[in-house]
């Protein structure tokens, strides 16, 4: 187990680098830069002074260098539009994101799964049938209308606040912070949840019907078992593989920041940090970013990965 | 499935998505049909209380002489002052931070007089050494001001002086028009803040947005009290703002002023609706009007015409000749019958109509009547009318020599173009299809391509396209602030950028008549001498406008005092006298 984790880990650590240089040189390579971010109303010695100013009118090798040897030192850059260390914004927001990410995830977990397992084990019901056609709506329904609707029920009922992360009235004490959070969280994580709960239903409902097919399950009830019991004790377990490998994708998705949902529920997170950053050419912002994201997709793929393994001995042992 | 779950989930999607349809459409559309009443909110006005602002974008710096942004400008009008100012409502230039001033025979050397026993916001008293000192930063070439060129005339800076604690004397290298109108332009910093950065060099990374508020000071009616990144500005009255209402009431009116970062226009519009933001920062949809016309009948949103635009959008072709020098099309695209040919191709009314539900007014040149000061009516126009546009195409050789419904010239070459425009815009977008299906009907092609905001300007810059339709704005309403559109080696003349020497006749007499006109000061010259600016222009239509939309701002019933302007910010530039009811 210790060298399937090291090994995960190395290759983790190897995506980031590879994603974020990607990134970096991509960023760098595409017309444009962050020059142009105000316009084309400066002139070429303005520009040339500012690319000057702001180091990019150094060869790519030569900025890509020492923006690697910065982050040997953990130092990602000044962003260019900002002008601000690229760590500090990215400590400010992805604090933000990862918040929203495992509201999200805990959200569709709690709602996709029992779903799952209830049209697994009803096929044809009605339950089943209605359950089935709310996760097509939910999939079907792109994430800027849910993200409307949702904020327009918000406005509408004034049930919840409609966007931000906190009130103005700004809190005292963590305790009061937390609330006000709480407060904020449900509209953007249901347009997050919801979507994803959707997807966990139908994979889990699949993948149940496929374990409850397999000669063992039978074999469990004719040892005597309850549908119950083998349901739990050896069905459900069976059909966790799938839904763990969709997991990492979901947990990297969720880390990197959404950028549609965090712009209409107003939630200060990495989405909309990127976007900004890919807009202006911020080739430092974007580099970070990118990490971030790429780092959230590894953690995702690495704890789902060490699960899969420590559930199933084939894949620690690499069969 | 059996049959009857089925029919349920048909059944259940159907009423899934005509219940999500009713929904949106009962909620964003509105009542729809003619704009009725809730222009202006009328109201005497009251000192306190809050006013909500949203803005669309994060403040990337506080400093307004590194930074271009319009979110860094509202941050600036709201915190800092200047010497003079525009009156953006009239066009009037007002006294600000200076109480007076006085100007040579010569109209090169203005003497200011300071008001007396003004102060910061933190409490230190202005002087006349940091009027010297913003002078110094914005001319400083280590500071790379993005205001240094605006503040400039015939490429000379102007020279700042103070001979007493309360005089400045502004002297400017050659005659110029605008005169001191120029210094609206450079906010006044506090040396006590920002002295030691830019002796260190270090003044580009001052004020970032990461500064906290107790580090800022000005001379604005408020002052920064919370920067929450990602969510909102909260600004509080400047206990030391210097402005009285003619009452003597003390401005501003407001306690507070919240700018609230909301990307999503959608969702600014449903905060509008439900009372939980008083403005925008920018003009309304043209769908938006429909949506709010049910609150305004309710009195509950009023409907601001701040009017016409004076930054249209514009369709122009690449004439720089080196870039068709080895392309078929070379023999007839810089001729100005093509053009003329186009701009006889668009019908301006239903292109008004379909692009901004009408709310917008045709034109036929850069100037727009929203630019009342400047507009002249007296350029040339081109009325609707696909047979003149024909008959031109067909002068220089353009008809239809195959079974195709494309024109093509002499040696078989089709007449198409690529165009650009930025991708996500939607009414640049909009507007480029409906140029495309229009000039259709006159056998010319246009292949729309939106590409990203900033690949569309290296490409501009380097002179790589074909066609370009997109959003220009300009840096001020007087020509002689705008020479960079205006004269053939400015970095704005679009079609043809930073020419060493004028590519055309024509372009050699509208440098000749803007450096005229920029250096004269009586305003009658200089306006007589733009009218022929812009009728050269409509005769020979370097680039094409169509229409210029009507400007509408949504406001809360309960916003008082508005002085709106077609200049951006529409309604932040006079925040000091914005108020609300209690």
């Amino acid at each position: 187990m210790l060298t399937f984790t090291i090994r995960r880990v190395l290759f983790a650590l190897f995506l980031i680098w590879v994603v974020a240089s990607a990134a970096f040189v991509l960023t760098r390579l595409a017309p444009g830069d962050a020059t142009f971010v105000d316009g084309p109303l400066s002139s070429d010695t303005q520009r040339a002074a500012m690319r000057a100013q702001l180091g990019l009118d150094r060869p790519l090798l030569t900025q890509y260098g020492s923006w690697l040897a910065g982050i040997v030192r953990l130092d990602f850059g000044t962003s260019l539009l900002y002008t601000r260390p690229v760590g500090e914004l990215l400590a400010e927001r992805a604090a933000n994101t990862a918040i929203l990410a495992t509201a999200a995830l805990l959200l569709a977990t709690l709602l996709g799964v029992p779903a799952g397992i209830y049209t697994g084990t009803h096929q044809g019901g009605l339950g089943a049938t209605l359950t089935r056609g709310i996760s097509i709506v939910l999939l079907s329904t792109p994430s800027l209308i849910a993200s409307l609707l949702l904020v327009l029920v918000a406005t509408r009922t004034g049930w919840l606040p409609p966007g931000g992360m906190t009130s103005m009235a700004g809190a005292s004490g963590w305790v009061s912070w937390l609330g006000d959070v709480l407060r904020h969280l449900p509209v953007p994580t249901l347009a997050l949840a919801l979507p994803l709960a959707a997807t966990l239903e139908r994979l889990q409902s699949q993948a149940l019907v496929e374990a409850q097919a397999r000669p063992f399950v039978a074999a469990a009830r004719a040892r005597g078992l309850s549908a119950a019991e083998a349901l739990a004790r050896h069905a459900w377990p069976a059909s966790l593989g799938p839904l763990l490998g969709i997991y990492g994708l979901m947990i990297g998705s969720l880390l990197s920041g959404s950028f549609v949902v965090e712009a209409v529920t107003a939630w200060p997170g990495l989405g909309r940090l990127m976007v900004d950053a890919l807009v202006a050419r911020d080739l430092y912002l974007v580099a970070g970013a990118a990490a971030a994201g790429a780092s959230g997709l590894a953690m995702g793929t690495l704890a789902t990965d060490l699960l899969h393994a420590w559930v199933d001995p084939r894949v620690r042992e690499g069969r | 499935m059996n049959r009857q779950p089925r029919t349920l989930l048909t059944l259940l999607l159907i009423a899934a998505v005509a219940g999500t349809a009713y929904f949106l459409w009962r909620d964003l559309q509105g009542g729809g049909g003619e704009l009725r009443g809730g222009i202006g909110v009328e109201g005497p006005p009251a000192r306190g209380g809050r006013l909500t602002v949203t803005l669309r974008s994060e403040p990337r710096s506080f400093n307004r002489l590194t930074s271009g942004s319009s979110v860094t400008d509202v941050f600036t009008h709201l915190t800092q002052g200047r010497l003079v100012r525009i009156n953006r409502a009239t066009q009037v230039l007002e006294p600000w931070l200076a109480e007076r001033w006085e100007a040579s025979a010569d109209n090169r050397t203005f003497t200011l007089t300071l008001r007396e026993g003004l102060t910061w916001s933190d409490g230190t008293p202005f002087s006349v050494e940091d009027v010297l000192f913003s002078a110094r930063a914005v001319y400083d070439p280590r500071v790379n001001s993005v205001l240094a060129s605006t503040l400039r005339v015939n490429d000379q800076p102007l020279a700042f002086t103070a001979p007493d604690a309360r005089t400045i004397v502004v002297g400017f290298p050659a005659p110029f028009g605008p005169g001191l109108r120029l210094i609206d332009n450079l906010p006044i910093l506090p040396r006590h803040k920002l002295e030691s950065a830019l002796d260190a060099g270090t003044f580009g990374q001052a004020w970032t947005a990461a500064t906290p508020p107790a580090d800022l000071a000005g001379m604005g009616p408020f002052q920064l009290s919370v920067y929450e990144p990602g969510q909102r500005l909260v600004f509080v009255r400047n206990p030391r703002y210097w402005r009285t209402a003619d009452d003597g009431t003390a401005l501003p009116y407001l306690d507070e002023l919240v700018l609230e970062i909301v990307p999503d226009q959608s969702a600014e519009l449903l905060r509008l609706q439900a009372g939980q933001v008083d403005m925008f920062q920018q003009a309304l949809r043209p769908e938006d009007l429909a949506t709010l016309q049910p609150l305004v009948d309710q009195q509950r949103v009023s409907l601001i015409e701040v009017g016409v635009t004076t930054d249209p959008n514009v369709f122009f072709f690449n004439l720089r000749d080196k870039f068709w020098e080895r392309d078929p099309r070379r023999a007839w695209i810089g001729r100005r019958e093509l053009r003329q040919a186009i701009s006889h191709a668009i019908d301006r009314e239903a292109f008004a109509e379909a692009v901004y539900l009408g709310a917008a007014v045709p034109i036929w040149g850069p100037v727009t009547p929203g630019n009342r000061e400047w507009f002249s009516p007296n350029v040339p126009r081109y009325p609707y009318d696909p047979e003149r546009a024909r008959t031109l195409l067909a002068g220089l050789g353009l008809t239809n020599r195959d079974d195709d419904e494309w024109l093509e010239d002499g040696e078989g070459t089709e007449v198409r173009f690529t165009v650009l425009t930025y991708r996500g815009n939607q009414i640049l977008e909009r507007e480029a299809a409906l140029l495309a299906q229009e000039l259709r009907k006159v056998g010319i092609a246009l292949d729309v391509v939106p590409i990203e905001q900033n690949t569309l300007i290296d490409r501009m810059v380097r002179g790589d396209f074909e066609a370009i339709h997109f959003s220009y704005f300009a840096t001020d309403l007087d020509p002689a602030l705008s020479k960079d559109f205006w004269l053939s080696s400015g970095a704005a003349h679009i079609w043809n950028m930073a020419q060493g020497r004028p590519a055309t006749e024509w372009e050699a007499e509208i440098d000749r008549l803007i450096a005229e006109q920029s250096a004269a000061t009586d305003p009658e010259v200089r306006r007589r001498l733009f009218a022929d600016v812009q009728r050269i222009f409509g005769e020979h239509l370097p680039a094409l406008y169509f229409a210029a939309p009507r400007m509408y701002m949504g406001v809360s019933a309960r916003t008082r005092n508005l002085t709106p302007s077609v200049l951006r910010p529409q309604l932040l530039w006079a925040a000091d006298t914005l108020a609300v009811t209690p």
